[in-house]
């Protein structure tokens, strides 16, 4: 296969936590200018699959190539190559919104002028919040920072793991529109989420894992069409019309996970 | 392909944030110094009697505890929870910069430290030592800084949650003082002054009076410098080899 073709390339990735597989053997690749949605229950994966990208850990096996570059044999080059959006993001609250983009302008390397910092700001509707404090943001201004900061340096991918959680639904699709701005740029990004009407309305495809394992990849509308008959999927089924929901409740089952 | 960034410009960014942060923070540090101006102030009468490194040397030794155990490790711990290192440890940048930055930090806290109470000594107790003296008891104190720095260390290594390490380190801290001034004083036995001598506080107490008189240094001296930086390896290994970047 062709690594060149692909932002992300993830093959046969095992992750344990002592006896416990987390990530079973997982496979999937991430085109340029995609968005590419992660989905699975509460405990699937999703995240450990993320943090092995983010070089945040080891996988037991598999490979993963980012741009081009191993990210156990060249992880600044292929960490250079990502923006991330962690879960749990958090900066010094100490610092304003402008002095955590200097810091990050100066760890990316990213050469910060003052019209470049006003950009930055404008563009993510803080302009007004440049000298305020990040422990005085609301959470709706600290995902937008948080989102800045993720595409400082133009990289080609981008990570969001679970961004629109605890957002209103007017920054949700906000945040929306800026993903779709990402890929109108040319940023390839991978997401995860749990809610399937963001998959469907921004993902170009999307992969379910459950339990470890990959068990679908398509794209959103293709996945609803292939599992139409799926009896799981009917019997998930609530107003006679297959959605994603019901695909992905067919898929992975009703049973709540922790 | 992604350009690298130079270590040099990753770490002046980290160290003009570390600064900034520490800075507006400056109330915790200032309380961190009041209890070695406090001593030093009410310890003078002690100067005629015990001499002016004796009184220096312990001043600065706890000074440096509260540096090690309350300023380090409590940074450490509460940055760590709040996910503050994941975000940095997915930039393309070796994790050894993060740390560097937060220790580069401390030092300037322990001049800040030796800076103050070698001042305070000299204006409230007329303390005044040799150039060499103040120059080895400097260098003294920075070997000593290196063992609360690794004590601190072993503390956020060994405990995830940061209340814990808050309380563990707050605990020793008092333990240090305690048990180490007055054991010194053989208040609580022969024992234990014997025991305190050669402990983390009486050794890196004696190696900082001793620097401050170079001209009494000994062998025995020599023998506790040698144990400081024992210590020193020891606290930041372990430290280190069990310490995790996240608390999940």
């Amino acid at each position: 296969m062709n690594t060149n073709t692909h932002i992300l390339q993830v093959q046969g990735l095992s992750i344990y936590y002592g006896n416990f597989q987390a990530v079973r053997d997982v496979s999937f690749e991430v085109l340029p200018g995609e968005i590419f949605g992660l989905l699975g229950p509460n405990g699937a994966g999703k995240t450990s699959t993320l943090s092995a990208i983010e070089g945040l850990l080891k996988p037991q096996s598999g490979s993963l190539i980012v741009a081009g570059n191993d990210i156990h044999k060249k992880p600044l080059y292929a960490k250079a190559a990502i923006g991330v959006q962690l879960q749990a993001t958090s900066f010094q609250s100490e610092l304003t919104v402008s002095e955590i983009l200097q810091l990050y302008a100066g760890i990316y390397g990213v050469a910060m002028t003052r019209e470049k910092l006003f950009d930055i700001l404008r563009n993510v509707g803080l302009e007004e919040a440049g000298g305020k404090k990040f422990g005085q943001l609301s959470g709706g201004q600290q995902q937008r920072l948080s989102l800045a900061i993720a595409v400082l340096h133009e990289p080609k991918l981008v990570l969001l793991d679970e961004p629109t959680s605890g957002l209103d639904p007017q920054s949700r699709r906000q945040l929306w529109e800026r993903m779709e701005n990402m890929r109108e740029k040319g940023h390839s990004v991978l997401l995860t989420t749990h809610s399937m009407e963001e998959a469907e309305a921004v993902c170009d495809r999307i992969a379910i894992i459950d339990h470890g394992r990959l068990i679908a990849i398509d794209k959103p509308q293709s996945l609803i069409d292939s599992n139409r008959t799926n009896p799981e999927v009917i019997a998930a089924s609530r107003r006679g019309k297959v959605t994603l929901e019901d695909v992905f409740i067919g898929l992975t089952g009703k049973a709540i996970r922790s | 392909m992604q350009t690298i960034p130079k270590t040099s410009t990753v770490l002046s960014s980290l160290l003009r944030a570390d600064l900034i942060t520490q800075w507006r923070n400056r109330r915790s540090f200032v309380l961190l110094l009041l209890v070695p101006v406090i001593i030093l102030i009410s310890w003078k009468g002690i100067v005629e009697k015990f001499g002016g490194p004796f009184v220096l040397s312990t001043c600065i030794t706890i000074g440096l505890v509260a540096i090690g155990l309350m300023g380090y490790s409590n940074s450490v711990a509460r940055d760590r929870d709040k996910g503050i290192f994941q975000r940095l440890r997915v930039a393309p940048m070796p994790a050894w910069c993060i740390m560097v930055s937060r220790l580069l930090i401390q030092l300037v806290m322990i001049v800040l430290l030796l800076t103050v109470i070698f001042i305070a000594g000299n204006n409230l107790d007329h303390i005044t030592l040799s150039p060499s003296g103040y120059f080895v008891g400097f260098l003294a104190a920075i070997v000593g800084g290196a063992v609360y720095l690794g004590l601190g260390q072993l503390i956020v290594g060994l405990i995830q949650n940061p209340e814990t390490v808050n309380s563990t380190s707050r605990l020793t801290y008092f333990l240090f003082i305690m048990i180490g001034m007055f054991g010194e004083l053989g208040v609580l036995g022969e024992q234990i002054k014997k025991i305190v001598l050669w402990s983390p506080y009486g050794t890196v107490k004696r190696i900082i009076a001793a620097g401050m008189q170079p001209a009494i240094w000994n062998s025995e001296m020599t023998t506790a410098l040698l144990i400081t930086i024992g210590y020193a390896i020891l606290f930041s290994v372990i430290g280190i080899k069990k310490f995790k970047w996240n608390n999940k």
